[in-house]
Formats: structure tokens, C-alpha cells, sequence
């Protein structure tokens, strides 16, 4: 009897970076969102020589604060919209390591520990400088081109650890520049009078925030020794609002079924909305994403080859996987057709921006953030949107580093079934680091889900 | 070991394992309200003031069951707990809860009592975590005057200035007191185990607070302290675990492995008593509802926490300079998994440590418990290299 072992295939291994599906790609991209994907590389492109242009810099985590930025003419770097980038690129490694040698732990928010990397190899890199060397930090890196900052400015809804890793963003550079900090209060939604943009506790927080608005322009004008440019303000936000709009109307266009768009356009069309510079080239980027979907729904096209259910995603994008994602969930003819990151955030109430007074609709939007809610707004704002885009079932992005975004996604989950029948999984992710994704984990959930309303749907045919 | 008063002691450990009970118990003797805060920030004196009883909710160390399928599994064991907790009933005793603290975790957590008790009232006024802003007081205060009228509506009293300096007054006793502990401990001379000194914080949080410091009055009394403090064990300091504490068995084990816990910045711990409300200042008597805003922000000075940001105050020099105090020979970092504010401030602490060539030792811990024969061996090599470091004879080369 022989006892050598029959030769084996080898296992596939390959992650889900270096494969890609077997199946055809039913999934249908918009092409508008392509400029955005150009502005944006052209946006980080032009910060990289912020300092070589003899630019303020700051850094800055939360909200959107930008048009406060460009109308002071200084250049913003947000943090987790750059490490979502590294993220989305696959270049998030050095930074991430650079972060674990210094001590941050892989259970930390995966943005805040990539964030914090670029700022640790900024500061070495600033530091070769000082003592003279050049090249040490491989400036072909991504993660080290960003420019050092002037100052930071914190201002983080809903998630503490958004203003904790900013305070260690400033040590990390040994405090030798200046960091301002604006405190958004959750709308925490107790009183009996609370609900979504309604009730004594929204009529009073947003008032609370302008001042403290007020004072952040104090203190940039502090910074750049510049009077604050009131006018220019109000012309950002006059192409925000625009822009705002536009978003909006092509959002609704995608109630219709099979649906022109997807959660995954408008996760490509967040860096726009979110930190792109406020002019008319920001609206005429909207304006051509409602025209295409327009285009699409009056031509019958529909985002994805054979839509058959709708479904609502349900917790911060996995940068990591967005192509993969776009194409797995069109493979079982499933259209995400929105979302909370995407439909509950950056800007999405413009009737609130009046341009004459325009911090206090800002403060408003800051407040507003879809992790700065308590529980009963959060499921006031999901049925909401279940109803809008006739859901059948909801994907949770149950994502390991960001205890924010997963806070109520267990009690979401009940709501949406007693509330509205609607089924729905989980699947674990991150939205910075790819170890956490478990592609076993979304398959086997995702089937059994779609299972679970194929069974609906025949009951109710009975 | 110092035995401290066992009748005492028994008492307060009791109560310290079972805060639950103690409550319900209390309830039912003076039938009066049991209300619950949750850490690190709320103060008690105001519930105090009312009548009721205030108590800071614990970690339970039940099993997680009902829990797991509310809060994710990558959420810190005190948070967890308290929505397993929730769910299984044993927040029942509680007539409301209050919270002044954001921390994503913890809200996540009190959304969820919320949720499965919706019964019971929960409230929760932020304060404001930028502690050197020049609203950050005024914002306190106006945040004090939302948890008053709150407490008062619950217990269906009003609280007056002369009800809450008398909580004022009882709470910064029984802090006192126990520093007084502390101090005790710090000097050597009194040998009292971390285990024991969790204890007496602990039960200060969750007991009638005069029951509490007439128990502690009889421990100080029973104290017969040694005339010198002996230096043969390894002097060390436990730094990190905020909000729930670590297991005492955790701590048993430490000092098992001949360290001696010299001091500590643990919420269940110094954190917890640093800081007094300020009762008078220069101009006279403090307005009792301002003194404890005051209170709040004097507590960052005094022992800097994580969950704070200020500029001109750091936990890592405060750290270094409470070791100088002690004498302390290393540090061992108590982290709760999934800890954010402690994941995030933990590369400072240990850059300031390792710049003063003092050893530290990182323990990650869950609430369902640590492989204790890994910790010991990691603590034994600890202590040992601490031990030879302190005997090392000056090279000859040098």
C-alpha cells in the first residue's frame, strides 16, 4: 500500500485585491463620475505643492469645513478623505506601518491609525530635513507626499475618537503647531419634542456651533494674519447649494426601478460633494451625473444588467473594495441603491444654507452627520429612505474599526424588519484595512438574504 | 499585608461584587429612587442632593449572552456588558439613568438601554471634551443646569444650593479619605493590595456615600502603619483602564509576581478621587452648581485623561511626574480591548516613557477574563528585568 499522498491543485489564494470575479460583470458604472475621479487626483496633486507655492496648510478631520478654508485661501487636507484614498488605491500599507511602529494598534480606527502614519512620516521627513537628510522617507510614497501643516482644525460629529486623534496628530508633531477645536454636540434626540431637523434640542445646537464658527475665522485670521473674506463664503456656498441640488434631484431620479444609479456612483461621487474646491466646476460635476442618469432612465438603462432587488447599504464604505463590491452585488442582480454614508450626509439638506447668514446652515450640516444622531432619528431617517427607494433588503457593513458607524446597526436591523418587513445581513469589513473583509462572510449572507425575499415574494403571491 | 478591618472591609467587598443587590436593598430600606450614571464624569453630588441614590453602573461579570446580538463583538467589555445587562434585566433597579461623557462606545451602548428600557427616563447632557476653550466652562455649567432640572424632575424634588454643597461636602470627604489611602499605600508603609484598594474605590461609587465613609473611617482606624517602608519588592505604577476596572484577579497576579502596585491613574482608582469640588475660592463660597463644573475641568489638570483634549495639559508628563512621586520602578498599562481613547494615547504615554528609561508592560484585557499563566510570565520577566536593572554593577568599560 502506498502511502504517498495524491498531488493537489494548489489552494487559490489570492485576496480579493489580486482577483477578480469569475462572473460577468453585470454592473453598469456611471461614466460622469470619471471627471471626479480626475478632479480629485488633480486636487491631491495641487496640495502635494502646497508649500512650494508658499500656501497656509491646514489639516483637518469631521466635517466639512472646506469652504471656511477656501475662502480664507489656505489649502485643506482632510484626513480620512486621504486615507480613504490610500485606501481605495491599495497604497494604505506604509502608512499604516509607519503608525504601528510607533505604537497604534490594529484595532484602532483604520482612518485615524492611516492618518496618523502620514503624519508620523511627515514628521520624520520634516525632521531629515532639519538634520540635513534627504530621501530617507521615499517621497515617491503616497502616504509621505502630504505637506506639513500650518494648523489643525477639529471638528468631529457623532465619534470621540474623531477629536482624540487629532490632539495626537498635534503631539505626533510635538505641538509645534496650533490646533483649534469646534465641539458638535450629538443630537442625542431624548426630548419628546426631537426628531429629524425638529425640536428644542436642534432649534438650540446648531446656534451654539455658529459662534464657535465664528471664533474658528478668528482664529485663521490669527493664523494668516489675512481679514476673513465674508463675501467669498458665501460664494462657496452658493455652488455647494447648487451642487447640493443637483446631487439631490439625480439621487431621487433613482427611486425608479430598475434604478439608473448606484450607492457605488454616489460613493465615487463623495470626494466631490465632501472636500473639492466650491465653484462652478463642482456644479457642472453634478449637473453631468444628473444628466447621464437622466439620459439612462429615459433610454431604459439601468445600473445593473438584471435588477432584482433592491437593496439599502448600511455603514461606512470598505475603500478597500469598491470595485469588487460593485460587481459582487450585481452579480446576484442585486442593485445597492442607497445608502446612510451616502444619502444622510455632505450637504444633503441644502434648503438649510441661506447665503446671507451662511455659518448657521453650515453648523446645521455638521450636526447632521449620520453618526451624530441618537437611535430614534437614525431609525426615522432608514425608514425613510427604505420608503423613497422601495428596499427589499439591507446590507450592514458591520465595520470592525468604526464603532460610529455600527453603533445602532443591531437595533436598525429589528426596526427595519417590524417596522417594514425588510430583511437583511451582515458582513464584516473596515474601511481602511482590507484584513478585516471577509468575502465568505458577505456571500453567505448576501444569498441567504436574497433567499429570505424570494420566500417573501412567493408567499405574497399566495 | 496589612489586614484592613475585616467587618468593614467584608462589608464593602460585598457591595463592590454585587452593586446590584446593594442597590435594590437600599431601595427598599429607605424607598427612596436608585439612580444610575455611567463613567467617567457625571457627578454624583447632584443626584445625591436629590435624595436618591446615586450609582455609578459597573461592569457585570455575568457572560455576555443576550448582549451579542446588540452591540458588535469589537466593542470595549464594559460596553458590551452594559447593553447585556440591559437586555437581561438587571438594570431593572434603576428609576433613570444619566450621563454626561461622549464616547462612542458608551453611547452606543446607553441607545441601547434606551431601547430595551424605554421605561425608565435616560439622560444625557455632553460636556464638552475640549477642556481649554474659552466656552468650554460656560458650556459646563449650562450642561449642569440641564442634568439639575432633569434629576429634579425624575426624583420629583428641587435641589437646593444648600443640598448640594451638603453632597459636596460628603463626597469630598470620603475622596479625602481615601486619598488618604493612597498616600498611605504610596509611602510603603502601609501594605494595601491593588485588589483591596479597587475595592474601597469601587463600592465609594455605587454606596450611600456615608455609609461608605464611616466604613472607611473604621478601615483608617484599624491601620497600624510600619515605622519604615520595606524595599525589597519592585515598585510599580498601573496606568490606563478607564470606565470599568480590571479584574481584581488580574491585579492579584501582578503582585503575586513580587511587584509592588505603588500607585495608580485608574478610573477605579486615583482617577477617581484626584479631585475635590472646589467649595470656596480668594472671594468666598463657590456657587455649588458652578463648583462643579469647575470640578470637571480641575479633574483633567489633576489626572489628564485620554477621553479629554487640552493643550497645555498632558497625561505622559503627568505620568512621568506621579512615577517621581511614587518611586515607582515601571509602569504597567492596563488596556481595556477596544479602548479607543486609550489605543490612541498609548504611543505618547510610552514615547515619554522609554525617553526616561522607565519599563513598561502593556496588558490588553477582556471582560471575558485573560490567560492568567501568560500574564504571569509576562509580569515575572517584567519584574525581573526591573530587578536587574536596579542591581546591575556599572560596566567596566564605562
Amino acid at each position: 500500500m502506498s502511502l504517498d499522498l495524491s498531488p493537489r491543485e494548489p489552494l487559490e489564494l489570492l485576496s480579493t485585491r489580486d482577483r477578480t470575479l469569475d462572473a460577468v460583470d453585470k454592473s453598469n458604472r456611471l461614466s460622469s463620475t470619471k471627471t471626479g475621479g480626475k478632479m480629485v487626483a488633480d486636487y491631491w496633486e495641487n496640495i502635494f505643492t502646497a508649500k512650494e507655492r508658499g500656501k497656509h496648510v491646514v489639516w483637518y478631520n469631521g466635517t466639512a469645513l472646506n469652504p471656511i478654508f477656501q475662502a480664507a485661501g489656505l489649502e485643506w487636507c482632510h484626513g480620512e478623505a486621504f486615507s480613504a484614498r490610500l485606501a481605495a488605491m491599495h497604497l494604505e500599507g506604509p502608512a499604516q506601518a509607519a503608525g504601528e511602529e510607533y505604537g497604534y494598534i490594529g484595532e484602532l480606527c483604520s482612518y485615524a491609525r492611516t492618518h496618523l502614519g502620514c503624519a508620523v512620516m511627515t514628521q520624520k521627513g520634516i525632521t531629515e530635513k532639519q538634520n540635513g537628510i534627504v530621501g530617507m522617507v521615499d517621497q515617491e510614497e503616497l502616504a509621505s507626499k502630504l505637506p506639513s501643516p500650518d494648523f489643525f482644525v477639529n471638528a468631529y460629529a457623532g465619534c470621540s475618537t474623531g477629536q482624540q486623534w487629532d490632539a495626537m496628530t498635534y503631539r505626533v508633531f510635538g505641538k509645534e503647531f496650533p490646533i483649534f477645536n469646534v465641539s458638535l454636540p450629538m443630537i442625542w434626540g431624548n426630548k419628546k419634542d426631537a426628531g429629524y431637523l425638529r425640536g428644542s434640542e436642534w432649534e438650540k445646537t446648531p446656534l451654539y456651533v455658529e459662534e464657535q464658527l465664528k471664533k474658528l475665522i478668528e482664529f485663521i485670521e490669527y493664523q494668516t494674519k489675512t481679514p476673513f473674506n465674508w463675501d467669498a463664503l458665501s460664494e462657496n456656498m452658493f455652488y455647494i447649494k447648487r451642487a447640493s441640488e443637483l446631487r439631490l434631484e439625480a439621487m431621487a431620479l433613482c427611486a425608479a426601478a430598475p434604478t439608473p444609479a448606484t450607492y457605488w456612483d454616489w460613493v465615487a461621487s463623495i470626494a466631490p460633494i465632501n472636500f473639492m474646491p466650491a465653484n462652478q466646476a463642482l456644479v457642472d460635476y453634478f449637473q453631468g451625473v444628473k444628466d447621464e442618469i437622466q439620459y439612462r432612465l429615459d433610454n431604459r438603462i439601468s445600473a445593473v444588467q438584471s435588477e432584482k432587488y433592491r437593496v439599502y447599504f448600511d455603514g461606512i464604505m470598505n475603500w478597500n473594495k469598491l470595485g469588487w463590491l460593485t460587481r459582487k452585488f450585481a452579480e446576484y442582480d442585486v442593485a445597492v441603491v442607497a445608502g446612510r454614508y451616502t444619502h444622510d450626509s455632505f450637504w444633503q439638506e441644502p434648503q438649510l444654507i441661506d447665503l446671507d447668514r451662511p455659518l448657521l446652515g453650515m453648523a446645521q450640516h455638521y450636526l447632521i452627520c449620520p453618526i451624530n444622531h441618537g437611535l430614534k432619528i437614525m431609525e426615522e431617517l432608514l425608514i425613510k429612505r427604505c420608503d423613497e427607494y422601495g428596499i427589499d433588503g439591507i446590507a450592514f457593513h458591520s465595520t470592525r474599526t468604526c464603532r460610529a458607524m455600527t453603533n445602532p446597526q443591531h437595533i436598525l436591523a429589528r426596526t427595519a424588519e417590524t417596522e417594514r418587513g425588510i430583511k437583511s445581513f451582515f458582513f464584516e469589513g473596515d474601511v481602511a484595512d482590507a484584513a478585516f473583509y471577509k468575502d465568505e462572510s458577505l456571500e453567505s449572507g448576501l444569498v441567504a438574504m436574497l433567499e429570505s425575499i424570494d420566500q417573501q415574494r412567493a408567499r405574497a403571491l399566495v | 499585608m496589612t489586614n484592613l478591618d475585616q467587618t468593614a472591609f467584608a462589608t464593602l467587598a460585598a457591595v463592590a461584587s454585587d452593586p446590584v443587590s446593594y442597590a435594590q436593598e437600599w431601595k427598599a430600606r429607605t424607598g427612596r429612587p436608585v439612580i444610575g450614571s455611567f463613567p467617567m464624569n457625571f457627578p454624583s453630588e447632584l443626584t445625591h442632593a436629590t435624595g436618591a441614590l446615586p450609582v455609578i453602573i459597573q461592569e457585570s461579570r455575568t457572560t455576555i449572552t443576550e448582549g451579542r446580538s446588540l452591540l458588535p463583538e469589537f466593542y470595549c467589555g464594559y460596553t458590551r456588558s452594559l447593553a447585556d445587562q440591559a437586555a437581561v434585566g438587571e438594570l431593572d433597579v434603576f428609576d433613570a439613568f444619566v450621563l454626561a461623557d461622549h464616547c462612542v462606545q458608551l453611547l452606543g451602548a446607553v441607545d441601547v438601554i434606551r431601547w430595551a428600557k424605554p421605561q425608565i427616563p435616560t439622560h444625557f447632557a455632553q460636556f464638552i471634551s475640549s477642556m481649554d476653550d474659552p466656552w468650554s466652562r460656560g458650556q459646563v455649567i449650562d450642561k449642569i443646569g440641564s442634568l439639575r432640572a432633569e434629576v429634579e424632575e425624575i426624583v420629583g424634588t428641587s435641589i437646593t444650593p444648600e443640598a448640594l454643597s451638603h453632597s459636596i461636602g460628603l463626597f469630598n470627604e470620603n475622596r479625602r479619605l481615601l486619598r488618604e489611602l493612597y498616600d498611605l499605600r504610596r509611602s510603603g508603609r502601609v501594605r494595601i493590595t491593588a485588589s483591596q484598594l479597587q475595592t474601597l474605590v469601587k463600592s465609594s461609587m455605587v454606596m450611600d456615600i456615608e455609609e461608605h465613609t464611616s466604613l472607611l473611617r473604621d478601615i483608617l482606624g484599624a491601620l497600624e502603619p510600619e515605622e519604615h517602608a520595606p524595599d525589597s519588592l519592585v515598585r510599580i505604577h498601573l496606568s490606563g483602564h478607564f470606565c470599568a476596572p480590571p479584574r481584581p484577579e488580574l491585579l492579584d497576579v501582578i503582585e503575586e509576581c513580587g511587584a509592588l502596585v505603588v500607585n495608580d491613574d485608574l478610573y477605579h482608582g486615583f482617577r477617581y478621587i484626584s479631585t475635590d469640588v472646589p467649595q470656596s475660592d480668594e472671594y468666598g463660597d463657590v456657587d455649588p452648581f458652578d463648583a462643579l463644573a469647575l470640578w470637571y475641568l480641575d479633574r483633567n489638570i489633576s489626572a489628564p485623561c485620554g477621553t479629554r483634549v487640552q493643550r497645555n495639559v498632558d497625561w505622559d508628563s503627568y505620568l512621568i511626574s506621579s512615577l517621581e512621586d511614587s518611586g515607582a520602578d515601571g509602569v504597567i498599562t492596563l488596556m481595556a480591548k477596544f479602548c479607543e481613547p486609550l489605543m490612541l494615547y498609548y504611543p505618547e504615554l510610552k514615547k515619554a516613557l522609554d525617553g526616561h528609561d522607565i519599563p513598561v508592560l502593556l496588558i490588553e484585557t477582556e471582560h471575558e477574563g485573560v490567560a492568567e499563566e501568560s500574564v504571569r510570565t509576562r509580569v515575572e520577566t517584567f519584574v525581573e528585568r526591573i530587578r536587574r536593572n536596579k542591581t546591575r554593577l556599572p560596566s567596566l568599560a564605562q
